[in-house]
């Protein structure tokens, strides 16, 4: 197997809380390696520190300790400034509740992270609706995010999460707020998004089952990794199992 | 972010919760229009006391007498008494901002027109002067005439009487004087004139002094009973008038003029009073100060403006401090309202910041929603205002509370210029803090399932 481009290199990372006179070990050294081109899942019940993981490897929250490096930057290091830049260049986010702003149609929604880079409008509604197309939400591109199904917005979601072209893209939930068969179709799409578009794609996820889909999986307890495990359940194969995968 | 788009979303926010918007532009509408309204009635006031007081004579003339022109005790000789002469008033020609000097020399005569005669000044002054009368028919006399012409005020009718029946106009109401088609006879030797008519006492009668037929060049502007400075009096050219009391008197002092000791005549002419033309409104006390300080008594409407113009400063500050605090009360408004879109839409302010924007971005974004509930208040309070201004002028005239005709409620452009300005300014500053807030909201409210 060719060696793969490293896109994320975390080291010895801790995130320590503090709670009136006690200390909450958020992380407790973390280390893993992600690769360009995957899709990468950390699996983890509630409170065992893997939504602060993502919140770090995004830029969201500084690190107590720890280097993280991303395509080759050290992130723990920027100011808040160069982290908005660097999220607004490089980072994609696809949400749990989707985030879509109320205000504005489904291609304008698209497009607004593009907007933040100051791309004239027209382009910029272009590009969107090439990713629209791609996600297969082309034909709601002037719907009103309260207009649409919870599966069709986050469709929407992960077109604005690809439209940036972003080098990673982070996905919180992203199925947390849909029913299995949405669930089920949303999987398929991401999935099948880093294959076809080489994308980097971490998901934080509760759920093993979900989990099982990634082609990686670093499984954490108490802000430990206990275990990286490699191979995925492709979806077009497995298409009936849920839930068999629970441990 | 591009400008432009930072606005769409702006007004988009600003639509999305419309009664609220509506309700606080209605806040700085009412600010607005108090403010402007307030002001204009400010400014009103001001310009009618200036109208007011231009009325009572030029803004840009100064009067200025001698002190020592009624102190007849030259035997005091310790110096020169400082009379007005020609060479007084060609240094005052000199003063810088001077447009002109007049000197003026008044003599009381007698006038008279068949039965009628009456007792008036006769005030002798230059061109400069005599161009700032308004005329109501005829034409000013120059120092080219042939002879002596008159400026004859439009209320001197009034100082006549009728010399058989003692009536005067105040009597009977009646114009009994034609100025313009009919001469003037006139006597400058009023002591001599009051000597003829004693002649009882002493036994023999003095022969009486000689009457000069004058003509009526120009009649001040008004009506028999309006008035004004020029409107009592009677006004020639001076050269002329000097001529002709040097022809009348000779070597024998005249009337009203400072003799030397022994009771001559003087070798130059005094006057009673110079009148200073100054090139503009704003430099009038300066030269006022300047002829103070050479010693001379100085008079003008500035000062009375000036006080004046202090006063209804005053009452343009208390009004306008009025007008201020509900402009205040919807900067709060403001506030309150951007402080609750913030509070609301903390989560979108979140995403915003995950997906890259920019936190001035952010910041802007705010300041331009306020910034916007300013001017479309402070656009309607404009409106507002000029109707109110309207109303006000059409059922309270200036003259019910001034007594002068004209606009009570005046709203020039500067004012609506100011006052658009300062409601987008009182908005954005009222949004600043709100603003700086969401700058600093932290993007993790956006990862927070709720």
């Amino acid at each position: 197997m060719e060696h793969p481009l490293v896109m994320i290199r975390v080291k010895n990372l801790y995130k320590i809380y503090k709670v009136g006179e006690t200390k909450v070990r958020a992380l407790n050294g973390v280390d893993f390696t992600l690769y360009k081109g995957e899709f990468c899942a950390i699996v983890g019940t509630s409170g065992s520190g893997k939504s602060t993981l993502l919140n770090m490897l995004a830029g969201l929250e500084k690190p107590t300790k720890g280097e993280i490096e991303i395509a080759g930057k050290r992130i723990e290091k920027l100011t808040e400034k160069e982290l908005v830049t660097f999220r607004r260049e490089k980072v994609g986010f696809i949400f749990q509740s989707y985030n879509l702003l109320n205000t504005m149609n489904a291609i304008e929604n698209v497009a607004l992270p593009l907007s933040f880079r100051g791309m004239k409008r027209k382009a910029r509604l272009e590009r969107a609706k090439k990713y629209m197309d791609l996600v297969g939400v082309g034909r709601q591109a002037k719907h009103m995010p309260n207009q649409m199904s919870g599966g069709q917005q986050q469709r929407v979601g992960i077109a604005r999460a690809l439209a940036v072209n972003p080098q990673i893209i982070f996905a919180d939930e992203p199925t947390g707020n849909l029913d299995s068969k949405t669930t089920m179709e949303v999987l398929k799409l991401m999935q099948k998004i880093v294959r076809e578009q080489k994308q980097t794609l971490v998901m934080v996820t509760h759920d093993n089952n979900l989990a099982s889909y990634a082609d990686r999986r670093i499984r954490i307890i108490d802000g430990k990794i206990v275990s990286i495990e490699e191979g995925a359940i492709e979806i077009g194969e497995e298409n009936g199992d849920q839930g068999g995968m629970a441990t | 972010m591009k400008f432009h788009d930072l606005l769409i979303m702006s007004i988009n926010n600003l639509r999305r919760r419309k009664l609220r918007t509506v309700l606080t532009v209605l806040g700085v509408v009412i600010g607005t229009a108090s403010i402007v309204v307030m002001v204009s009635l400010g400014i009103g006031l001001n310009e009618l006391t200036t109208e007011q007081i231009s009325s009572y004579g030029s803004l840009t003339t100064v009067e200025v007498y001698s002190n020592s022109r009624w102190n007849y005790d030259s035997s005091d000789s310790k110096s020169e008494p400082d009379y007005i002469t020609d060479d007084v008033i060609k240094r005052f020609e000199r003063i810088p901002h001077v447009r002109g000097v007049s000197p003026v020399l008044s003599v009381d005569v007698m006038v008279s027109q068949g039965a009628y005669q009456a007792y008036a000044e006769l005030y002798g002054v230059s061109e400069d002067f005599l161009k700032e009368i308004p005329i109501k028919e005829g034409e000013l006399p120059t120092a080219k005439d042939k002879e002596l012409r008159m400026v004859v005020g439009n209320m001197v009718h009034t100082r006549f009487y009728n010399s058989k029946t003692g009536s005067s106009y105040w009597d009977t109401l009646e114009i009994s004087v034609d100025f313009m088609n009919k001469p003037l006879y006139v006597i400058y030797d009023t002591d001599a004139y009051f000597a003829s008519q004693g002649v009882s006492e002493s036994g023999s009668s003095i022969k009486p002094p000689k009457k000069y037929m004058i003509h009526t060049a120009a009649l001040v502007e008004g009506g028999v009973e309006d008035w004004n400075s020029y409107s009592y009096d009677i006004y020639v050219e001076i050269s002329q008038l000097e001529e002709q009391l040097k022809r009348i008197f000779r070597k024998k002092p005249i009337p009203g003029q400072p003799t030397t000791k022994k009771g001559k005549a003087l070798p130059y002419l005094v006057y009673n009073s110079a009148r200073v033309f100054v090139d503009d409104m704003s430099n009038v006390t300066e030269v006022q100060k300047t002829i103070t300080d050479l010693g001379y008594e100085a008079n003008s409407n500035m000062e009375w403006l000036e006080q004046s113009k202090q006063q209804s400063q005053m009452v343009q500050a208390v009004l306008g401090g009025i007008g201020a605090v509900s402009l205040f009360v919807a900067a709060i408004g403001i506030a309150n309202t951007m402080m609750m879109s913030i509070y609301e839409r903390t989560k979108e302010i979140g995403v915003m910041k995950v997906l890259g924007c920019d936190m001035r971005n952010i910041r802007d974004m705010f300041l331009l929603e306020s910034g916007f509930i300013g001017f479309m208040g402070g656009i309607v309070g404009l409106l507002l205002s000029v109707l109110i201004s309207e109303a006000v002028n059409h059922f309270v005239g200036g003259e019910a509370l001034t007594g002068i005709a004209g606009d009570l409620s005046r709203i020039p452009l500067w004012l609506n210029l100011a006052a658009l300005g300062f409601a987008v300014f009182v908005g954005m500053a009222a949004g600043f803090i709100p603003a700086t807030r969401a700058m600093k909201l932290s993007p993790l409210a956006a990862i927070r399932n709720e």
